[in-house]
């Protein structure tokens, strides 16, 4: 399987330090990717950086063979990436209908896919009329994932969409990602910190440490889960 | 109605036209088009000129607007997108703009004082007493607009676009919106706003290279205070609109071209963030 | 003239004999030039010195003016409404003038309160200043027979003195201001204002009376405008409501701008040289002199926004200006019995404290205790609130509720200034520092608070406290004096503000994520210092950190803050071996008021 994600040598930052230090990382078409480590350790600056909002220092990223280092957020986001950041993620004053509708480009698409969100998310079809700043946080959750998947992408990237949730929500969310794969045939990088979760739902994981990456391997694999646990130890 | 009253409700009506196409930018674009007050010269001068040829004077507004809506996309790509990290340096560039603009109208036009045909002529007494038929019809356009550009901000795609530009300009980005490509019709929405604006209000006083000058300060202060907002604009428009009315007509008509700019340095004072929510 | 640092005598002595040379030029000046000329000159030497108190407030300080014609208007209509109606003579002059400087003092003491507060933005600061000269306008016009409304006054009885001697003065005028101009921009405080412009919030929290220096200089300045105008108006025997007017004010702002803003003599010169040709141009060519001022203007303002003086400085540089001077030398401060040295109260004391956005709750009543020869990390996921505490102990009108004592002494709703005055220091999480100050004129800054900042020299010494000297030799800062803070590594800047924090001389250090971005060696080294500060200096250090080795390594307490509130506290391994802890930072706390 050819990856759909190609990322080599990668490193990015805010100031003169880099936060993302030669990451190379691939994901394929229908596979999903876990990215773990602690706090402060790059993973959502490495997604930032892929969706444009972050200059990259060095490195190269390929979407399907198609060199797309440095794109601009809007056309990453045109060209089949969707992005669910940790902060900043919902338009508080907007309608959840209105925050589905910003999902896609074009109204028409909105009104054609809908029934799919509302299939895998039926509060969400409930509540269109609703501001997004009034919902409960896991139905925000719930919202910025109907949003990311609305879009039907190529790439899913997904940041922390676990923290704070209840325990079924949680299996809720598991259940779109790995539909996503299955039926988009999208290649997904999950952020977590959750690592149950995490190596419930992915195929295979890596740990960024610093900013690099210091293992990868299989989720199943017990050897693997061992040394993950060394690396993620509080 | 009384004079007095109709008196308040035109000039806020005026005021709130002539602000808006200040807003709309500001919203967007999270800055502020000091040569605000030369658009509205050059759409005085616009309706001057279609007097002048011998066209309808009901169509001075309509391509005066078109006119610098043409123009602010050309200013925008120019002048205002270098700019976007320096607000402050923003507001001198489009400064030293309009004093372009001014001097460009004098040398075109000279220095003196030019007059526009009327669409309307003469008083009616619809609403009461003998009132400026023109003065009425302005106010009535103003509501129009304030309604249709309601509409547009939460009717459609683009209104939508442009909201969540307003409220959190990355995520936008995020989504797939070009959000250089909004502001950069926003900007052409705003000169154009302010040029139709300047064209209504000619023939209710006259044209001069300064015109735009008060108008642009007037509509800075009211816009600082209303916040991004139409109805917000409306209310403010209202409330210092009106005030300046019975300044004017109690105390004296130069005191009265102050109230705006003294009432709003008080109330940011007091509260930086004027009549807007949260 | 190259630009070197200059010392002190050596600053005096070049600025004497700039003064000398423009003073001899300007004896000159009229015996060489023509009558027509003379004549231009006058005005524009006048205009002159109120462009360069532009380029003070907003080339140096970066307050954007549109008002400084305002107070031009004042002296010269004081000039003229006293000789008008009151009588005119020496003991007249000498009256009107000081009406004039006094009534422009006191707009400006008004402008300054209306604009300057803190957390007032820079944007509505400036509005103010572009609806002055609009109300003096106004003013004037409603003044009717008095000030002559829209035609203005003339033919005054006035000095009636020949064409040179009026040259003198005004020429006089703007090189005795452009001298001290010069020397203030070069002085401690001129630094000062270059910081303001720079990272005014970052001045605040060092103890910068921001808004009171701001509205010193505003007075300052109006005071100098209104002399210039009240020679004006003495010479040209006419006044007219565009003398105070918004569109001269522009004006200023104009000739700033094209002669390089900061430069101080750029704009002088730009001044002189573009008010002369627009004088000296007739028939239709002043319109397009005006024209062309514009798009030069706009030019500057998008493609050189520092003018087109950084050009001629750059060729100045070719000229061998001699060695460059030696940076200030760092000297111990005297050892001082700080704010908490006379009470028994701890150095922070948080009670129940709260700080909502509306109906989002960060903070849900924290309560703790820092303790002096104490370092407490506050430790927790990301936004469970750990900055927004750090900002409402530092600023006290951050928190929605709840009370906040340090040393003692409650906070209430004081500003940054208030707080770093009773002893607290911060640092920020991201080093956003004075990128043109090098590290001695950062330092310097640092101990404006507890030094003062000289106004017209600048001190050869800088005197520190030994925390921050620790620093500054842990980190080798003490050899990069001279370097421009722009030019420093990330794990230097992140010591700079550390030393520049410690120079205030706090009893609370709060510091956010000092060890963000550090190398394993820059991180090993911090914590020597942090630790070296508790222990042997007695602080009490407050510290908000993502890694947890390091957390472990060098804390006495530990604070784990989730959701707003505070978790647990206690000795580092307790916390850290607590299963709790360890499931809020797995994800799993579903148990503890997570979301549905």
């Amino acid at each position: 399987m050819s990856a759909l994600l190609a990322i080599e040598g990668l490193s990015s930052g805010y100031g003169a330090a880099p936060v993302v230090r030669d990451v190379s990382l691939s994901v394929g078409a229908g596979e999903i990717l876990a990215v773990l480590g602690k706090n402060g350790m790059g993973k959502s600056t490495l997604l930032k950086t892929l969706m444009g909002f972050v200059r990259p220092m060095g490195g190269t990223v390929r979407l399907d063979g198609a060199e797309v280092t440095g794109r601009a957020p809007h056309r990453m986001a045109r060209s089949g990436v969707a992005h669910a950041p940790q902060e900043f993620t919902l338009f508080q004053d907007l309608t959840v209908a209105e925050n589905l509708r910003l999902g896609v480009q074009t109204d028409a698409l909105f009104h054609e896919r809908m029934p799919d969100v509302a299939a895998a998310f039926p509060r969400m079809a409930e509540r269109l009329r609703q501001r997004a700043g009034t919902l409960s946080g896991g139905e925000q959750k719930m919202l910025l994932m109907s949003r990311a998947l609305i879009a039907r992408p190529q790439v899913l990237l997904v940041d922390e969409i676990s923290e704070g949730l209840q325990p079924t929500m949680v299996d809720r969310m598991a259940e779109a990602i790995t539909a996503a794969r299955r039926e988009l045939g999208a290649a997904v990088l999950l952020v977590e910190q959750n690592v149950a979760f995490a190596l419930a739902v992915a195929d295979r994981f890596a740990v960024l440490k610093l900013g690099e990456v210091v293992e990868q391997g299989a989720a199943g694999d017990p050897a693997a889960a061992a040394t993950l646990a060394d690396h993620l130890k509080v | 109605m009384s004079i007095l009253v109709l008196d308040i409700l035109t000039t806020s009506a005026i005021l709130f036209v002539v602000a808006a196409g200040l807003m709309v930018i500001l919203g967007v674009m999270k800055l502020i088009n000091f040569a605000h007050g030369a658009f509205l010269t050059v759409g005085g001068y616009a309706a001057f000129l279609t007097t002048s040829a011998g066209i309808s004077p009901w169509l001075a507004a309509p391509l005066a607007g078109l006119f610098g809506f043409a123009s602010g996309l050309v200013i925008e790509r120019l002048i205002v997108r270098p700019l976007y990290d320096r607000p402050l340096d923003a507001i001198l560039a489009t400064w030293g703009l309009g004093i372009v603009i001014g001097q460009l109208i004098t040398l075109a036009f000279g220095r003196g004082v030019q007059f526009a045909d009327s669409p309307l002529t003469g008083v009616t007494s619809l609403l009461g007493p003998d009132y400026s038929a023109w003065r009425i019809a302005v106010s009535a356009i103003a509501i129009g607009v304030g309604l249709a550009l309601t509409a547009l901000l939460y009717f459609t795609r683009f209104g939508l676009n442009a909201r969540a530009v307003i409220m959190n300009e990355a995520l936008a980005r995020g989504l797939g919106i070009d959000s250089v490509r909004v502001r950069a019709v926003t900007f052409g929405l705003g000169a154009g706003l302010a040029c139709a604006a300047g064209a209504l209000i000619t023939p209710l006083l006259s044209v001069d290279p300064n015109m735009g000058l008060p108008w642009l300060v007037n509509s800075f202060m009211l816009v600082m205070v209303s916040g991004v907002s139409f109805p917000s604009l409306a209310l403010a428009a209202l409330a210092f609109g009106g005030a300046q009315v019975l300044v004017s007509t109690y105390v004296s008509p130069i005191v009265g071209g102050l109230t705006i700019v003294v009432l709003a340095a008080l109330v940011l004072r007091v509260n930086p963030k004027g009549f807007a929510r949260g | 003239m190259a630009e070197p640092r200059f010392a002190l005598s050596r600053a005096h002595r070049t600025a004497a004999l700039g003064a000398l040379t423009a003073g001899a030029v300007v004896a000159v000046g009229p015996l060489l030039l023509d009558t027509y000329m003379t004549n231009i000159l006058i005005r524009a030497l006048f205009l002159a010195a109120v462009v360069m108190t532009v380029d003070v407030l907003w080339g140096y300080t970066g307050v954007l003016t549109f008002g400084q014609s305002a107070f031009f208007g004042v002296g010269a209509y004081a000039c003229a409404l006293v000789f008008t109606h009151y009588g005119f003579g020496a003991d007249w002059g000498l009256l009107a003038l000081a009406l004039g400087i006094g009534a422009a003092m006191t707009i400006a003491l008004l402008t300054g309160w209306l604009a300057f507060f803190h957390g007032a933005s820079p944007l509505y600061g400036s509005i103010i200043t572009l609806a002055l000269p609009i109300v003096l306008t106004q003013a004037i016009f409603s003044g009717g027979r008095f000030t002559g409304s829209s035609s203005g006054l003339s033919g005054f009885p006035t000095w009636y003195w020949p064409v040179e001697v009026y040259f003198w003065i005004a020429g006089g005028l703007l090189v005795a201001v452009t001298t001290l101009g010069w020397l203030l921009v070069r002085s401690d405080f001129g630094r000062v204002l270059v910081a303001i412009r720079e990272n005014e919030e970052r001045c605040a929290y060092l103890g910068v009376p921001v808004s009171r220096i701001k509205i010193a200089l505003m007075m300052a300045a109006a005071a100098v405008a209104a002399a210039a105008g009240f020679g004006y108006a003495a010479f040209t025997n006419v006044v007219a409501p565009e003398l105070a007017g918004f569109l001269l004010g522009t004006e200023f702002l104009i000739y700033t701008a094209l002669g390089g803003r900061g430069t101080l003599l750029g704009p002088v010169l730009a001044g002189v040289g573009i008010d002369v040709t627009a004088s000296w141009l007739s028939g239709q060519l002043p319109f397009l002199w005006k024209l062309m001022t514009g798009v030069a203007f706009i030019v500057v303002i998008v493609l050189l926004p520092r003018g087109l003086a950084p050009v001629f400085m750059a060729l100045g540089r070719l000229i061998p200006g001699g060695p460059p001077e030696p940076p200030a030398a760092l000297v111990a401060a005297p050892r001082r019995a700080g704010p908490g040295a006379e009470t028994a109260a701890p150095p922070l004391r948080i009670e129940a404290l709260t700080r909502s956005y509306g109906s989002l709750q960060v903070l849900k009543g924290v309560t703790m205790t820092g303790h002096a020869s104490e370092l407490l990390s506050v430790v927790g996921p990301n936004g469970v609130g750990k900055t927004t505490l750090m900002r409402c102990v530092s600023d006290g009108a951050e928190r929605s509720g709840g009370t906040v004592e340090i040393n003692g002494v409650a906070l209430g709703r004081g500003a940054p200034q208030r707080a770093t005055a009773m002893g607290v220091g911060r640092s920020f999480q991201n080093t956003s520092l004075f990128d043109s100050l090098t590290v001695a004129e950062c330092l310097q800054l640092a101990r404006m608070r507890v030094d003062g900042a000289r106004l017209f020299h600048r001190r050869d010494e800088i005197r520190l406290p030994e925390p921050a000297r620790d620093i500054l030799r842990a980190t080798g800062l003490d050899q990069k004096l001279a370097e421009e803070t722009r030019n420093l590594s990330h794990g230097m800047k992140r010591g700079l503000e550390l030393a520049m924090v410690l120079a205030t001389e706090p009893s609370v250090l709060l510091l956010d994520e000092p060890t963000a971005g550090l190398t394993k060696a820059e991180r090993g080294a911090i914590g020597a210092v942090l630790t070296r500060l508790t222990r042997e200096f007695g602080l009490c250090i407050v510290l908000i950190e993502h890694d947890l080795d390091f957390v472990r390594e060098i804390s006495d307490r530990v604070v784990v803050l989730h959701q707003g509130a505070i978790l647990m506290e206690g000795a580092v391994e307790e916390v850290v071996a607590s299963d709790l802890v360890k499931a809020v930072y797995a994800g799993h706390g579903a148990d503890r008021g997570a979301a549905a």
